[in-house]
């Protein structure tokens, strides 16, 4: 638009010498449009791609936000409501995976069927066990697809119940299958019942009232599979552990855990005895006798129960505390027993008669009491869902696949509720804080994402991750900086041009060689040759240095005669001979010095022998690996090391020349020279040369991958792997399903990688852009 | 001190030349055909293959053991490579040097590259062929087999077009005609007529399959008729159908230049032909095609977004703190780890855009996955992401490097701001603009972590671009070298058979990006010296 006027003064001078057409000098429409429209397109274009780019930010956090998400359940909202069922106390429920078809098991025997799909449709199933007797003690647990039931006369019966689900035209039906799969005779009536089943293998434990006191015992049964069909269940030791009680306390409840080789019984006054059997074996052993509440004034147990997987029991008492103990070892213990790890937040409110339910899929359960339900995580110790329903909860599941809570209440009905919490393992503290998990003797720092089996407890602490970052950052940097910087020194300083040229694209070279070279090379290549020799390494990384500082001082020792042969600028390239030498005499140096200083005793020959690669394990109690950080250092540092070269070595050549030429004129030496005058000035590039190879090393990906071993350790070892972020990354986001946890999760390492770099990144451009207008000034 | 710092540069070359040197050695001896050394063992040495004393093989590595022998002096071990899998159930073996008692390089021995199991190193006995037995000592054998081993592979090269082209069309046309049923049944579209009229080309494909099938058959029958008789070093006499045989040669006979030959046709072999034995044996053509498409999408997306880019932030945007702070974002982009964007590209190509188009397009086929996994067409927009910085830096500084003066005299003449840029501006900048892209497609060429999380596979079975309508895939899967390199060398099942293809692979893809990074160096050389600029 400014320069209209021009373009009038030039059309004025025009008409003053003739007169053209004056819409000669107006640009076509054509032009005038498709300059418009380019203006359009360039800035709607440039706008778009630099807000992509941003973009790519905001999409992965918005990835990750999601597992932050407490659970979401609307407690006014059932998706599925059965009809009020028959009179009767109802003392045990069940369901299917889907929560379709939730059988309820009346106090008279006769189990009524709801079918939740057919508007909460109420059927009374024509099975029965009870053959007059009378029910006494029932336990269901959730996914083993069997209700024990004790009866006053003495039985105990194993009622087996399956779903088959039929398909047609899309739809899903289900029908529910009760058989009777074993009945066991104990003298007396039965008090309590537990059941616990691995493989072909059952537990039944049972408490009876008899006339010397109480009875425990505890009935093995096994399926022998024949040909033909599946087999019966025949009893094949009956252990009897009533010497274990206590005269005058009540046994509250038993629990048998989903192997079947442990049995914990809980007393009125708050005791809880783990009794354990190993393997095959048929004798119970007492390992051990606590008191989840024996700090509290009334030290009762309101209810417990095992976590899925059988590894934690989680009591509440009747004011509301919630604790988690688990099975580890001590140092000091010779076997598992439990301890208390975790202390959730209590129970709001009075607990009388709570119910407890665990999930079959993860580590959360649900607790309550009345109509308060809570449902809460073991791992991250957080209470996922806590609130009120409109009824009073008798009976509770968590359906199979966590994602509803099917609640029998005391409207004599099955409320089914919708429970979305995709990411209940997930909390700030579980990804960088200290957890205790299950089996580990203390909190620590762990990232395990995937275990063999299905009750796995996933690992999802990211600070071994960073931990891992950090450690191979500092390994390629201690290793790069003093070549890349002393390199950048040399080249700007001292080289002479002529070589400067060929010197830089090398580097640039250096540069472009591909991670995953790299990382194959100190893999396949270089571990090995490095395993054999740490101890030559170690002699060159001594020997280089001191040669050189020699070298250097002997010939400022020198006349001027014989330094004149070594043209200025030319240095290293007569010492690269040098070099050559020592590294040759360093490498065949070392086995020498590996036979003398690094000897281990040879177990087998009991002779000494030199091995470096024994030695420092005895010496220094950590691992030594193939992979280890010292060749991560020494290969990364080849990606970082022409990074920094050349935005140092670019900053130092922009040192305006005045600088170093006043210098020299004052008398001070070539190193005086760059050490003190020119180095000060371009320390801001030098610092932003530094921050943007951390940058790349923070972020490197396939080096990592295949030269480490990628255990996600913490320890400064230079002789043991470690797992960075962005190689977790790399290994695991092939195999993680979309949108679950760990998906998100490694998103989440991601952004830490995104954010590092991007940051440090920053700083670093920021300084180098103050510097070029320092330059300016200067 | 100047001493000092010189040594830490002179380090930091030496590492680079002994890295490249160890490459290219590595890289280029598999080619060179060595000879193949005789062993006579000494008794009871463990060395002895299935008892036999004797035993042949390239020798590959000479070391010292690492269990050395308690008495002084270094004991050291060659090992050899000999072959013959199928026989031994190993390639290679450790033999002592003082376990030998005699070395001879035999003239008759063969070395034959076979199908399946390796090479193959022995003394050939005699060909069975229809037409009766030749024995190896006769003097039409060389040329028998010479004919024999070529008819094999013209076999050979027209079964698998057979069951590569011609059976791969078929199924590919049979694939097309049950998606469209589905999708006529999904659109509640379907009518009698049309499912008579696919059922009735279904049956004309296959029955066209079952005719092409039966070829197949018979030629493989055919592959399977004459027999290569051969004795193993160890005095065994086996037998393999001559059809396996792909190449033989004796490699105690042919001369220098009957090596540098070989040398040649090994490397040819290389590059042209696909993978065999989980990538092991065989060449890289898939890999080397794979890269070069994948980097010919990224380079066609990532010019014009960061030229357009670049533009607007040099012509058109208000330069202020705002776009000084957008510059540096974007500068900083460039620093960002590559994963990240491979893990932006999973997220958002893969699985949102990828599954959101195949809800659309493609319901019939869920739920398979057609974009809504990793392919090539997300790989390349991925890498474009990732290098779209480097162009838009690059070009930036070109079109800053084109005088003002050039600039404003366009202006002054009455041009228009897009003629001025159109004009004067880009083509000036050109070379900068493709110095960029070149720089871009080396960083993309070179790069592995981001493609494992979009779409590179081991093996592909078919190439992003093919005969098959609409002759390029998208959506397909791709082999690249740097994966290659991956997986050889860390999946394979065989790693130190896999070894040296990894090292050919390794040198090929420095090679590869080398030459880009070098022809980018030079082009920005000639650039400066045009438009002595001062920015670095």
């Amino acid at each position: 638009m400014k320069h209209q006027p021009s373009r009038r003064e030039s059309a004025a001078q025009a008409t003053a010498a003739h007169v053209p057409d004056p819409r000669r000098f107006e640009a076509s429409k054509r032009v005038l449009l498709i300059d418009a429209f380019m203006n359009r397109f360039i800035k709607v274009g440039g706008i778009g791609v630099v807000v992509a780019v941003i973009g790519i930010f905001v999409f992965i956090v918005s990835q990750v936000v999601p597992m932050f998400q407490s659970a979401r359940l609307d407690p006014t909202e059932a998706t599925g409501l059965g009809d009020v069922l028959p009179e009767g106390e109802y003392v045990a429920i069940a369901s299917d995976e889907w929560g379709e078809r939730p059988i309820a098991l009346r106090a008279d025997g006769r189990f009524l069927v709801t079918d939740l799909n057919a508007a909460g449709r109420v059927e009374e199933s024509g099975f029965q066990f009870l053959e007059g007797d009378t029910i006494s003690a029932v336990s269901a647990m959730p996914g083993s697809g069997v209700i024990t039931v004790g009866t006053a006369g003495g039985k105990v019966h194993l009622l087996d119940y399956t779903y088959e689900a039929s398909f047609s035209g899309g739809k899903r039906t289900v029908k529910e299958n009760l058989a009777k799969g074993y009945t066991g005779t104990f003298s007396g009536p039965v008090r309590r019942v537990a059941f616990g089943q691995s493989g072909a293998a059952r537990l039944v434990a049972a408490l009876t009232s008899a006339e010397g006191g109480d009875q425990l015992v505890v009935t093995l049964i096994e399926r022998k599979r024949s040909l033909v069909g599946s087999g019966t269940w025949k009893e094949t030791a009956s252990i009897d552990l009533s010497k274990t009680l206590r005269p005058g306390v009540p046994v509250n409840s038993l629990l048998v855990s989903d192997r079947a080789d442990t049995l914990i019984v809980v007393f009125a006054n708050g005791e809880v005895d783990y009794h354990f059997r190993a393997g095959n074996e048929t004798e119970f052993e007492l390992r051990q006798t606590f008191r989840p509440f024996a700090e509290m004034t009334n030290p009762v147990i309101a209810s417990a129960g095992f976590l899925f997987g059988d590894v934690s029991l989680v009591f509440l008492s009747p004011t509301g505390e919630n604790v988690v103990f688990s099975l580890y070892r001590t140092e000091e213990e010779p076997v598992r027993v439990f301890h208390p790890t975790k202390k959730l937040t209590p129970l709001a409110g009075k607990v009388t008669d709570p119910f407890y339910t665990k999930s079959q899929r993860n580590k959360a359960f649900l607790v309550g009491s009345g109509k308060r339900v809570s449902l809460r995580h073991a791992t991250t110790e957080k209470v996922r869902w806590e609130g009120d329903l409109p009824f009073e909860v008798r009976h509770a599941l968590i359906g199979a696949k966590y994602d509803s809570l099917l609640l029998f209440g005391d409207d004599q009905r099955f409320h089914r509720y919708a429970l979305d919490d995709p990411h209940p393992e997930v909390s700030l503290k579980a990804l960088f804080g200290k957890v205790w998990y299950e089996g580990s003797p203390e909190p620590k720092y762990e990232w395990q994402s995937t275990g063999g089996s299905d009750d796995f407890e996933p690992k999802l602490s990211l600070v071994p991750l960073i931990f891992g970052t950090l450690k191979g950052t500092f390994y390629a940097l201690l290793f790069a900086m003093p070549i890349a910087l002393f390199g950048a020194i040399y080249t700007s300083e001292f080289l002479h041009p002529r070589n400067k040229v060929y010197v830089k694209p090398v580097m640039e070279i250096m540069a472009s060689l591909p991670s995953v070279v790299l990382g194959f090379l100190a893999a396949l290549w270089l571990a090995p040759i490095l395993e054999q020799r740490v101890p030559s390494i170690l002699c060159i990384t001594i020997l280089l240095p001191a040669a050189s500082f020699l070298i250097g001082w002997l010939w400022s020792r020198q006349p001027q005669s014989i330094r004149k042969y070594v043209p200025a600028g030319r240095e290293f390239l007569y010492f690269l001979p040098i070099l050559l030498l020592i590294l040759f005499a360093g490498w065949h140096l070392g086995p020498v010095l590996e036979k003398v200083v690094f000897t281990v005793k040879d177990a087998a020959s009991g002779t000494r022998i030199g091995d470096f690669t024994r030695w420092w394990p005895s010496v220094t109690g950590t691992s030594y690996e193939q992979r280890n950080s010292l060749v991560v250092g020494f290969v990364m540092g080849f990606a970082v090391i022409p990074i920094i070269f050349t935005i140092a070595e670019d900053s130092l050549s922009n040192v305006p020349g005045a600088l170093r030429s006043g210098s020299l004129a004052l008398g001070a030496s070539r190193w005086q020279t760059a050490w003190r005058v020119v180095l000060p000035t371009a320390s801001a590039g030098i610092f932003s040369a530094l921050m943007i190879g951390l940058g790349r090393a923070v972020g490197e990906t396939m080096i990592v991958v295949m030269a480490t071993g990628n255990t996600p350790i913490m320890e400064w070892n230079v002789f043991s792997g470690m797992r960075t972020l962005s190689a977790n990354i790399a290994v695991e986001l092939p195999e993680a399903p979309h949108h679950g946890t760990l998906y998100r999760a490694l998103f989440l390492g991601a952004v830490a990688l995104f954010v590092m770099t991007f940051a440090v990144n920053t700083i670093a451009e920021v300084l180098r852009q103050h510097l070029r207008e320092r330059y300016k000034t200067v | 001190m100047v001493w000092f710092s010189g040594m830490w540069l002179g380090i930091g070359l030496l590492m680079i030349v002994t890295l490249l040197g160890v490459i290219v050695k590595n890289g280029l001896s598999i080619f060179w055909p060595s000879r193949v050394m005789e062993v006579e063992l000494v008794e009871g040495s463990p060395a002895a293959i299935q008892g036999a004393k004797v035993l042949a093989g390239e020798v590959r590595k000479i070391q010292e053991k690492s269990v050395q022998a308690e008495k002084g002096g270094t004991a050291r071990e060659k090992q050899l490579f000999v072959g013959n899998r199928d026989a031994f159930g190993f390639g290679f073996r450790y033999v002592d040097e003082s376990d030998i008692a005699k070395i001879s390089y035999p003239e008759g021995i063969v070395l034959a590259e076979r199908v399946e199991y390796g090479d193959l190193i022995g003394y050939p006995v005699s060909l069975k062929l229809a037409t009766g037995e030749v024995k190896a000592d006769s003097a039409d054998f060389t040329a028998l087999l010479e004919q024999t081993v070529g008819a094999g592979n013209a076999r050979r090269g027209e079964i698998e077009s057979i069951e590569k082209d011609q059976i791969g069309k078929i199924n590919h046309r049979m694939g097309v005609l049950r998606l469209s049923q589905r999708k006529a049944e999904l659109d509640g579209k379907i009518t009698e007529d049309y499912r008579t009229e696919i059922a009735a080309e279904l049956a004309e494909l296959q029955r066209r399959y079952e005719i092409l099938a039966g070829k197949a058959a018979a030629l493989r029958a055919e592959q399977k008729a004459g027999l290569f008789v051969y004795r193993l070093p160890t005095g065994i006499e086996r037998e393999i159908p001559a059809g396996d045989l792909m190449q033989y040669y004796y490699p105690n006979q042919i001369g220098f230049f009957g090596r540098v030959g070989h040398f040649f046709s090994e490397i040819w072999h290389f590059f042209s032909r696909e993978p065999r034995e989980a990538n092991t044996e065989g060449g890289v053509f898939p890999a080397i095609f794979g890269t070069f498409v994948m980097t010919l999408l990224m380079s066609v997306a990532v010019v014009p977004f960061g030229v357009i880019a670049a533009i607007y932030l040099r012509e058109y945007s208000k330069q202020g703190p705002l776009v000084r702070a957008v510059r540096i974002a974007v500068n900083n982009l460039a620093g960002v780890p590559s994963i990240v964007f491979g893990v932006f590209g999973l997220g958002f190509f893969v699985y949102f855009v990828g599954g959101s188009i195949d809800s659309l397009f493609f319901p019939e086929r869920l739920p398979t996955p057609t974009y809504g996994t990793g392919g090539i067409l997300w790989a390349a927009l991925t890498l474009a992401l990732m290098t779209v910085p480097v162009v838009i830096v690059s070009t930036e500084e070109a079109i800053a490097a084109v005088s003002r003066g050039a600039r404003e005299a366009s202006l002054a003449a009455g041009a228009s701001k897009w003629q001025t840029i159109q004009r004067i501006v880009l083509p000036a900048s050109v070379p900068g603009i493709i110095t960029g892209l070149v720089l871009a497609m080396a960083r993309g060429a070179g790069e592995v972590a981001p493609l494992m999380l979009v779409g590179v596979v081991k093996l592909a079975p078919t190439l992003p671009l093919d005969t098959v309508a609409p002759f390029i895939h998208l959506e397909r899967k791709f082999m690249h070298l740097g994966f290659h390199i991956y997986d050889l060398g860390f999946q394979s099942p065989d790693s130190e058979a896999a070894k040296p293809m990894v090292f050919a692979t390794t040198l090929l893809l420095i090679a590869l990006v080398v030459v880009l990074n070098a022809s980018a160096i030079l082009l920005r050389e000639k650039l400066r010296r045009r438009y002595a600029s001062s920015a670095f």
